[in-house]
This record gives C-alpha cells, structure tokens and sequence, in this order.
C-alpha cells in the first residue's frame, strides 16, 4: 500500500541524530580513553584511527581498579551500595506492585497515581526533601530524640553509608515498582485460582505461581534501576559529601571536573560502559529464558 | 455487460517459505453474491485482500471488468471493503465516515450531504450523522461501513467476515438483510466467512478454499450435495464417510463393496479404481424398522446413541460393517422409538450415496467416525 | 451451665468467631500489604509535602518551622525567586531546554516510531537497537561522551544552552518513540487501509487518518519530554557553562548542601507543580482521546504501561 523506501525515509532523521550525537560521541570517548595525553599541557589527545590505539591509559584506569589500586574500595563499594539498594527496593517494592496489581479493588486506579507520582517530581526535589529532614535540627533527629532513640542529634549527612544507601532506595524505588506491577497485572486471576483449587495454600500459589510469572517484571525493573544505579554520583554527593561513600561515577566526576585528567575519566567511563554491557546481557539473557518458559511478554 | 466481473488467474501469493494462496482461478460473474469459504488459513482472507489491494499478489492476474488491477493501488480500484472489525475512524461522526471517500473524490458539497442521506436511508439509520462509531451498537457500526463503502458504487464490494463479532440471533438478522441489499443494489458482493451455514444461505454461489486451493466451485445446493473432494464433503455439514472398494464405475452408477455389502451409488465420470470413499448426509439416510423389507443399498445396524436437538434427532447407527453412521431425524411424532440398542434397517438411497475418490483433498477429520453434535459447526 | 456450653455460637456473631474466620478466610486481603503499600506511600511522599511546606516558611530556615508566608517566593527583596537572578534564570533556562526538546525532540520521534514500527527490510533492527540503547545507558555515560564529542571532535559546539538542547534531544528521542509505537500498536494497520479503500492517497492516509489518530500519544509524549527535560540533572550539568546556563535541578543540587535557604525549596516547587500540570495535561488528553475505545483496563493504567520499558 506504501511506498517501500516510505519507512526508512521517515526513520532516517531520527537514526541520524542518534548515530552522530549518540554513537559517534560513544566512539569519541573510545578514541580518548585509548588516545595519549599531551604532557606540556595536560590535555587529551584522542586517536581516531583504530588501529593507533594506546592502552596504556586503559590499563592504567584497569590497575587502579583491581584489588590493590587506588579504585578498588570505590569499586567494591559501588557494587555493595548498588546491590544492597536493589534488594531493598525490591523487599519493599514487590509488596507494594503486588498489592496494587492484585488486591488493591476499588483503590487501585489511585494507588497507581500515588505510585507513579514520584516519576515526576524531580529527583532533585525528592533528595532535596530527605537533605531538609537529616539536617541537624531537621525533623528526623528531632524526632529520634523527642521518642528518646537518641540523645543528641546524629550527623546523617556527614559520610554515612547508609544514608547514601537510604537515598538510593527513596529515589529509584519507583522505578522498579512501575515495571514490576506492570508484570504483575498481566499475571491471569485464574491461575492463581487454578492452584488455590488444586490445593495449594496462599503463600504457596504465591511461590509457585505468581512468583515465577512475574520474573520477567523482576529482571526488568532491576535492569531498569541498577544500570542507572551504578553512574550515580550526585546522590552520594548530596546526601554525603565524604570521599568514604564515593562510588565509581563520583571518581569519574572527579576526573572531568576534579583533576581534570579527562583520559583517566574515560577511560573509566569505557570500563563502567563494558561493565554494565556484560550485566545487560545477563539480564536479556535471563529475561529470554524467562519468557520462554512462561510465554510472558517481555520487558524491553 | 455484466459489472462486476472478478477474473482471478493463477493468482498466488507467498509469505515467507508459505504459500497462503497456490495458483487460483476463479471466475465471478458481475452481480452475484459469491462466498469464499474455508477454515482459517485457507487463503479466502488473503484473496479478498488481494482484490482489494492491500496485498500484492506474488503472481497472477486480477481482471475486474475487464482490466488487470493486480498491480493498481487499493485507493484507484473500483472496489470497497467491509472489514471485520468495520475500521470506522473514530475520530469523525457518522456523517464524515460515510462521506469519506465522496471527499477524497472531491465531489460537491450539495452532493455529498445528499447521497450521505440516501445511503443512511438503505442501511436505515438516518438521523445517526452526528454520532461517533463509540456510541453505536455492533450491529449499526457494520451498517455504517455498509454505507461508507457503497456510496462509492463501486463494482465490487468486499466483506471480511463483517458478522463475525455480533451475537447468533443479529447474525441471523442481518444475513437476511444482507442478502436483499445485494439483491437491492446489484452488484457483485464477495463474501467471506468460514460459517458454512452462513455461505450456504446467502450465497448465489461459493467457492469452497483449503490450504490456499479452491476445492469446489458451485451453487449451494450442489456444493452441499453433491462434494466433489472429500474436503468439501466434510467441511459442510456432517458426511458419513466409509471406506469401500470400487467393483465398477459408470456415469449412470457405480457399484462398491464395503465389507461384503454391495452397494450401489451415483454415477460419476471419474476414471477411478481400487480405494475410494462413499459419502452420505445424514438426512438423507433413511432408518427402517429390522427386518423390514431388504433391497438395495440396506445394511442392518443398532442403535449406538440419540442426541435431542429440539427440531430433530441424531441418530448414530454402528452399521454391520463397522461404521457409526448419524442420521438425522425430523421429530415428527415417529412410531420408531431410538433407544440405545433398538436395533434397525438403514437404507442409503442410491442417488444420496456418492463416490469420491480416497486421498483427494484428505479431510482434517472423518468426521463419519466420531459425529458431531452441532451439524451447524463445520470442520 | 451446660445449656449455655452446650449452645454453639451463632457463626459470625462473636469477635473471636469473627476473627478467627477473617484469618483463615481463604481469599482475604493480607492485611499487612495494605500496611505496606500504605506506609510505602506516606514515606514516598510525606517528605516532599514537608519540603513544600518549608517553602512557604517565614523563617531563613529549611528545618525549623516559623509561620506562614510567599517570601521566598517573591516577596523577599534579595532572596526570593522573583528577585534573586541565579534562581530566576534557572527557571528561564530549564523553560528554554524543556519547550526546546518538545520542539526537536517530538516530530523527530514520532517520524522514527511510525518508520521504526513498519519498517522491516535491512538496518531496521539495528535502527531499533540504535534507538532503544539511549534508555539503558546510565546518563554519566551520555554525559562523559558529549562533554568529549564537543571538545574534541564538534568543538564548533561549546558547552552551553546549544550543547544542552543536544544532549537533550538525544536522550528524548527514544521516549517518544516508545509512546507512540505503543500506540501504533494498538491502532493498527485497520484504518489507513479503510481510508485507501475509500480512495485516499497513502499521503492523505497518514496525515488525515493515521496521524489525527495518534494525536494523544503525541501529546503524551510531548508532556513526557517535558517533565525529562526539566528533571534533568546530569546532561545539564555536564553541558553546561555555569552562570545562566544552570538550570533548576543544578541550582538545587548545589545550594542543597550550601545555602540553607527555603528559597531553593520554592524553586523546587515551583518547577514540580508545573511539571505536574503538565503531565496531568497529557494524561487527561489521552484519555479524553481513547475514551470509548475498546482497550481493557483504565486509563491510569494504559497510560502507566506505556512506559514499561
């Protein structure tokens, strides 16, 4: 009915932004991290040509990283934050999803608009909110000395892991339960009901039924929050301004704006970039062993 | 001249490694109401989209009137579609739908509000301009496709399954309205469905598709009684099929032998020896009290099952050479009580009892082994 | 007495009866994801309900409440929003960023969703990968590689409000994308044939038809480039050249640990009350459009899941 040559030409402005202001910027980081650093004046200078590449600086940033460099804490640490945040967001989201997608009735149409409503309050704000109540004299402390938890306000904001990681489950948590109750919703009344029938008892129809169906709301809502996770620096910047929660996407910060050794930076930033590759192929991978066991549609 | 004339030559379409439509010829004359019937997949549904434009053929001709549209986009054929789910666009009223295509052909003001209200007026739903397509019934939003697409007087009008989402009484109701709109307007309705009962009542003639072929081409009448492949047979109505071998074959009648019973069919101009099948319809086959006079054509059996079904009963007979055969029986108040083991006589009259070839167009099921309840639910 | 014993309470009537057959009640609400949800709510919430209201506190404190009043907004002479420049130009420039990446981003997303969508001959899925990549990639990532590509390679681009209209647009292109596929899903290829059937040119199919069609999702869309854009905070950051060029999340990020100002606390609600006008706009108008139309499920929901990524 259309011309044939109709769809890529309309496809065609959108690919070109992308390829000349995504991809080729992607390779512009290649280019520097694999490039050389001019030493009278400091600065980078990227090689374009594939085969001229120089190593050394990736190497460099990969020694700092291993156990024993000046990274590996930072690494460590950033691993641990991200982790402990998803298990967490994902110990108080999945009641949460599973609520509204299953039992919510009457209240779900403003249960979801309560959920989804944190998607669209700016981040900033959000941490904002919790900076103001961790204060000093904010309400929180208060609080905890007013029910006599404490008896002298606590410093939240001073360096505290779990601060940072306190933050990180406030401020990505909708992000996971929007997916997961997306899953949870498409999971068919009736074969909950079917296994109730046969037998089985709530929390076991919830184990051996809704459970395994919603894996693919699961891995996708976690691909969803920890790829994101593990660039964040501004949160631990906000929350706490010590170098002893600093993660990986605070030393590239550091790099471009601290230093500046750009090279360094990118170099990093093409490690995180392979990093979450591998991580993003796990997940696909798992998400396709998941909808083929189920027939689920997918995430992504 | 007749207007209205779809030539189909060879016509083929692929999909991938899949040939949904394998070198068809059809010839419609102009002014009828033609069926394509056939289960899903058969190829009708691609056929249709194929006249209408919408797929391009991977090869053949599709002469309307005369030219070969095969290659001619959907918006510059004489032709309209009703589909399935009416496409009613739903951000304009009633009005603008059926005005439509009299706007892209840039007609007068004047004449379009006009022939709107004529057309309106042959689906009887004048006063419904204003209306969106969410405020209408199933059965208004086909009527409404109706009219949108024959205000054009296109020379051919195209329905995808347009009942198929409404309830079985609409159904039956706009069959019959259907059907006098054709008669009414004149042209030539192409018609798809894979309700053999629908094709049969509305149909001057139908073509019967499997696996992208055309099986059969006829009026409903001979395509219902007298199937030329085994797939027709089985695909309308139920058949009662049995296995039986070919004594001798002649254009008057035929002599076949299944079991040790010899039975005499229809004559037919197939050169055919060996295997074959016999088939009959069930109304047809008559049930005598046991032991009542013998003559031809008679094999004795019992009863094995009665289905009630208000107007009539089933009766499926295991016939002494093994086979259940289902009869169907008016309730007229009979003497005959079918109990389960009554047993009986059954006469299948020569001129009911048909040869077919075995192995030619194979049936998905012989449904002669296990009968159908519903005789309206075909294959 | 042994009548009495002997007597069985009447099923339902006693409070132990009742409770006992509340807990083993097969098909109960557990009580305790209520609890959940609820406290799950309060705590997502609460905490910027407290910081709006210290936006509107007398006192210079974010912490300590006074009384009542708009200083902060516009009656304070220096401080205010209205009077302080920073806080004023922030505004003006996420306003400039935001109308600017609806005004880039949306046309080009809906031609490549409507491409993208019916496009299946070669370079279509690499085209596809191209496009979703941009939603996974962690924005330091993005924002690493732009900073790079203008200093090093487009350096006829310096950082600025140019380099954040870029980097915007580039992350927004695929938001779009993934709104209006959704929808063209769910329409279908239905009514453009009917409209070629009645004689429509395949140009007139998809501008009077098809597109007319996708108009809430266009204006979801364009409500959803707006409020990421004005959320914003890392490509801003990163493009930016100090001064004029911060926008509001910027502002808030560095007066929050300096400045103990409710004014940054007017600033912030300001911008989320706008943006949340905004998206309620879009909502309504989708669901205005798609009311009647015979998806299951409501429109909160329709519109939730098309962001399922």
């Amino acid at each position: 009915m259309y011309r044939r040559w109709l769809w890529p030409s309309l496809s065609f402005p959108g690919v070109l932004w992308l390829i000349v202001l995504f991809v080729v910027p992607f390779y512009a980081v290649l280019a520097v991290s694999l490039g050389t650093v001019d030493p009278i004046l400091f600065q980078p200078v990227p090689i374009w040509n594939p085969l001229e590449w120089n190593v050394g600086w990736l190497q460099e940033a990969l020694q700092r990283l291993a156990p024993g460099g000046i990274w590996f804490d930072v690494g460590i640490r950033t691993i641990v934050y991200v982790a402990l945040s998803l298990v967490l967001c994902l110990l108080i989201g999945y009641p949460v999803a599973y609520y509204t997608a299953r039992h919510a009735g009457r209240w779900k149409g403003l249960i979801l608009i309560l959920i989804i409503l944190p998607l669209w309050i700016s981040y900033m704000m959000r941490m904002l909110a919790w900076v103001n109540l961790l204060q000093a004299d904010g309400y929180i402390n208060r609080f905890l000395m007013f029910t006599h938890v404490l008896s002298q306000p606590r410093d939240w904001l001073g360096g505290s892991s779990s601060t940072v990681i306190f933050a990180l489950v406030y401020g990505y948590i909708p992000y996971l339960i929007l997916p997961l109750f997306a899953s949870l919703d498409r999971i068919e009344r009736s074969h909950v009901e079917a296994a109730r029938d046969l037998g089985a008892s709530p929390w076991s129809a919830f184990r051996t039924v809704t459970l395994p169906l919603s894996k693919t709301g699961i891995l996708g809502g976690a691909v969803l929050i920890t790829l994101p996770m593990f660039g964040d620096y501004y949160t631990p910047n906000i929350v706490s301004m010590s170098p002893k929660t600093s993660m990986i996407g605070n030393q590239i910060d550091l790099y471009f704006h601290g230093g500046p050794q750009p090279t360094l930076g990118a170099a990093l930033t093409i490690i995180l970039a392979v990093f979450l590759t591998f991580l993003m192929a796990y997940y696909m991978w798992s998400i396709h062993r998941a909808q083929r066991d189920v027939g689920a549609v997918g995430a992504l | 001249m007749a207007r209205g004339e779809i030539e189909l030559t060879k016509l083929t379409k692929e999909f991938a490694e899949v040939r949904a439509v394998d070198a068809i010829d059809l010839h419609v004359p102009g002014g009828e109401f033609f069926s394509l019937l056939g289960p899903s997949g058969c190829g009708k549904t691609t056929t249709l989209r194929m006249i209408a434009g919408f797929e391009r053929p991977t090869s053949g001709q599709i002469v309307l009137d005369g030219t070969d549209v095969a290659y001619t986009p959907p918006h510059q054929r004489n032709v309209n579609t009703v589909f399935q789910n009416y496409a009613l666009f739903p951000h304009l009223n009633v009005y603008d739908n059926i005005a439509f295509g009299l706007k892209r052909a840039k007609r007068p003001k004047a004449e379009i509000r006009d022939r709107v209200g004529k057309a309106l007026e042959l689906v009887q739903l004048s006063g419904y301009e204003r209306r969106k397509s969410s405020q209408l019934s199933g059965g208004q939003q086909q009527r409404v496709a109706l009219a949108r697409a024959l205000i054009l007087n296109p020379a051919v009008l195209l329905l995808d399954e347009p009942l198929g989402a409404l309830d079985a009484k609409l159904r039956k109701t706009l069959q019959i309205e259907l059907k006098a709109l054709q008669q009414e307007v004149g042209i030539t309705f192409l018609y798809v469905t894979h309700d053999q009962e629908e094709a049969l009542t509305m149909s001057d003639r139908l073509a019967v598709m499997n696996a992208g072929k055309v099986e059969q081409v006829g009026n409903p009448r001979d395509v219902y009684e007298d199937p030329e492949t085994l797939f027709v047979a089985d695909f309308l109505g139920v058949s009662n099929l049995m296995a039986a071998q070919i004594v001798s074959t002649s254009t008057s009648a035929c002599k076949v032998a299944v079991d040790g019973y010899e039975l005499e069919t229809r004559g037919t101009d197939l050169d055919v020896t060996g295997e074959a099948k016999i088939v009959i319809r069930p109304e047809r086959i008559e049930l005598e009290p046991h032991g009542s006079q013998s003559g031809p054509n008679r094999i004795p059996g019992m009863v094995e099952r009665v289905v009630y079904i208000g107007s009539a009963m089933q009766v499926i007979v295991r016939a002494a050479t093994g086979e259940s055969l289902q009869a169907l029986v008016q309730n007229t108040g009979s003497a005959i009580p079918y109990e389960q083991g009554t047993p009986l006589q059954l006469h299948l009259p020569v001129d009911a009892l048909r040869l077919l070839p075995s192995g030619i167009g194979d049936a998905p099921s012989l449904k002669g082994e296990e009968p159908d309840p519903e005789p309206a639910a075909a294959g | 007495m042994t009548t009495v014993a002997e007597q069985r309470p009447a099923a339902g009537f006693s409070t132990s009866a009742r409770l006992r057959g509340w807990l083993r009640n097969p098909w109960g609400k557990p009580r305790f994801l209520v609890l959940i949800t609820w406290a799950y709510i309060l705590w997502s919430i609460v905490p910027v309900l407290i910081a709006v209201q210290f936006s509107f506190n007398e006192a210079r404190s974010r912490t300590v409440w006074d009384s009542f009043s708009t200083r902060w907004y516009w009656g304070d002479p220096v401080d205010s929003v209205w009077h302080d420049p920073t806080l004023r130009h922030a505004l003006v420039q996420t306003f400039k960023l935001a109308g600017a990446d609806v005004l880039i981003a949306v046309p080009i997303g809906v031609l490549l969703a409507l491409g993208l969508a019916r496009w299946h001959g070669r370079g279509s899925a690499a085209s596809n990968f191209i496009m979703l990549f941009p939603l996974v990639t962690p924005e330091i990532v993005m924002g690493v590689s732009l900073l790079l590509v203008f200093s090093e390679l487009f350096t006829f681009i310096h950082t600025g409000t140019t380099a954040q209209i870029l980097g915007h647009v580039t992350f927004s292109i695929s938001f779009v994308v993934v709104i209006v596929r959704g929808r063209l899903f769910s329409i279908g290829r239905q009514y453009e044939e009917a409209a070629a059937d009645l004689g429509a040119s395949p140009f007139v199919a998809l501008t009077r038809v098809l597109l007319p069609l996708l108009t809430p999702a266009i204006v979801a869309a364009a409500a959803v480039v707006f409020a990421i854009s004005a959320d914003d905070f890392v490509i801003s950051q990163w493009l930016s050249r100090g001064g004029d060029t911060d926008t509001v999340p910027i502002r808030i990020y560095s007066a929050t640990r300096a400045a103990p100002l409710p004014s940054v606390n007017a600033i912030a609600t300001i911008m989320m009350v706008i943006t949340l006008l905004i998206v309620t706009l879009g909502f309504l108008t989708w669901r205005a459009f798609t009311r009647g139309e015979s998806k299951a499920g409501t429109a909160a929901e329709d519109f939730g899941t098309a962001f399922r990524l």
